[in-house]
């Protein structure tokens, strides 16, 4: 495998992308943040936005499922009884007409076990591919991931989903402070704003990469590929 | 004495003119909970950030306003991990004895001072324990390499369940676009990250809740 052709070095810094130390993530692809009735619908987003790199994420998994890496998924909500909700997250949630713990178009709003909590179809967890559930935006906050992924011996971590902004930055300098090499998917990935999703994929790319590289999908696959 | 403009909410005080929510979400302006976090403030950080030199100035007077009104001060000293000589070397992370860690804002005695390793300010520091120790609730935000140091740490705060508020005049940014778009992603969904605020409306409601303690119906209501 060559590197991958990402801005602004090429990826990894180390020169090979080595199945056995890397992993694929794959940022809350919850019917709450692309699915109609959910959270993000609720809102009023537009569901077009959060939707669009559901497509070519799929295709990245099978290559990359194909090439024997290690796949994990991460997926925000809270418990039913909402104990590991900060009261303040909570509030502005029902300050904005989208109350977490409340019922939705896809049943309780963010909450473990419904329907609008679960992933979308298209790009689903295969049996055994690790599930990292949050409370909050970081997927190393308060989980078990770092642990997951030392264990599993992983250095370098691509990321796919939404939002880029939010749940997917936040991610990406979690890992990024932690020593993880990250490349972000730039075609794989949506936020609620297009000029915030744009402004995030610029932000991972400046002083040398200060929280690691972005490149498109068709570039990993090509990497893959060779 | 003070504008007329913070708004008294049904439970308290709040700063004025905050984005999208009236800051705090629960109208409780204690500066005994509050601290201000200045993060990103090493020569690295202030090199790389345009307008550092007059976001110095508005730092340290919003941070004079806040030991006045006896709030906390935090500096967050940030620098390489241990592990930066085995993996990529991380722009914007100085190590200790580098010219780029050297800090541009002096710290006044009482303020606290930690060391993190990374960008988020909670990372491998002793930010947590600390803010949790002094009853920390409410945590504004300032400082420089804004996108990086100062998001990361607001992004850290909030997932662990402190009220936010990033001043916008007292952040420089690496680049203005990217700084913009990075308040602008706070006020989605409702304040996804706490809400917005200029340093000068928070050191007005501080002023007004010093002179003007307003009974807190959680805390002190409960009188017969």
């Amino acid at each position: 495998m060559t590197t991958v052709d990402a801005d602004p070095y090429p990826w990894p810094y180390d020169g090979t992308i080595d199945p056995a130390r890397t992993a694929i993530i794959n940022i809350d692809w919850q019917t709450d943040f692309c699915g109609p009735g959910g959270y993000v619908d609720q809102m009023g987003y537009d569901l077009g936005l959060t939707r669009a790199g559901l497509a070519p994420t799929a295709k990245v998994l099978d290559a990359v499922r194909a090439a024997g890496w290690l796949v994990l998924h991460t997926r925000e909500g809270h418990r039913p009884d909402l104990s590991d909700c900060p009261p303040n997250k909570l509030w502005r949630s029902k300050r904005i007409g989208a109350g977490i713990g409340d019922e939705g178009g896809c049943g309780r709003i963010l909450v473990h076990g419904e329907a609008g909590w679960d992933i979308v179809p298209e790009v689903y967890p295969l049996d055994g591919e690790p599930i990292i559930d949050k409370p909050g935006k970081g997927a190393f906050y308060a989980t078990d991931l770092d642990l997951v992924l030392r264990n599993r011996g992983i250095t370098h971590l691509v990321l796919t989903g939404i939002t880029t902004d939010v749940c997917v930055h936040t991610t990406m300098r979690e890992a990024n402070d932690r020593g993880y090499e990250c490349l972000l998917l730039s075609d794989c990935t949506g936020a609620t704003d297009h000029g915030n999703y744009s402004a995030a994929l610029k932000m991972v790319t400046m002083q040398g990469g200060v929280f690691g590289a972005i490149a498109t999908s068709d570039a990993l696959l090509e990497a893959i590929a060779s | 004495m003070h504008p007329p403009s913070e708004p008294i909410t049904a439970t308290g005080l709040t700063v004025a003119a905050t984005d999208p929510y009236p800051w705090p979400w629960n109208g409780e302006l204690d500066p005994g909970h509050l601290c201000l976090v200045i993060a990103g403030t090493q020569r690295v950080h202030a090199a790389a950030s345009p307008g550092a030199h007059g976001v110095a100035a508005v730092i340290d007077a919003v941070a004079t306003g806040v030991r006045r009104a006896g709030g906390t001060v935090c500096h967050v000293r940030h620098t390489a991990p241990a592990w930066n000589g085995v993996g990529r070397r991380r722009p914007l992370l100085p190590e200790l004895g580098e010219e780029g860690w050297a800090p541009v804002l002096r710290p006044a005695p009482d303020d606290l001072v930690v060391t993190a390793s990374g960008h988020d300010g909670f990372c491998g520091s002793a930010l947590d324990p600390e803010l949790r120790a002094r009853g920390i609730e409410l945590v504004v935000a300032a400082g420089m390499a804004a996108e990086v140091a100062v998001s990361g740490t607001v992004r850290s705060a909030n997932d662990r369940g402190y009220e936010c508020l990033t001043l916008s005049d007292a952040v420089a940014p690496l680049d203005p676009t990217t700084g913009a778009r990075e308040l602008h992603s706070i006020t989605m969904s409702g304040g996804i990250f706490g809400a917005v605020g200029t340093s000068a409306a928070l050191v007005s409601a501080l002023e007004r809740r010093a002179h003007e303690p307003i009974p807190n119906p959680s805390h002190h209501a409960r009188t017969p």
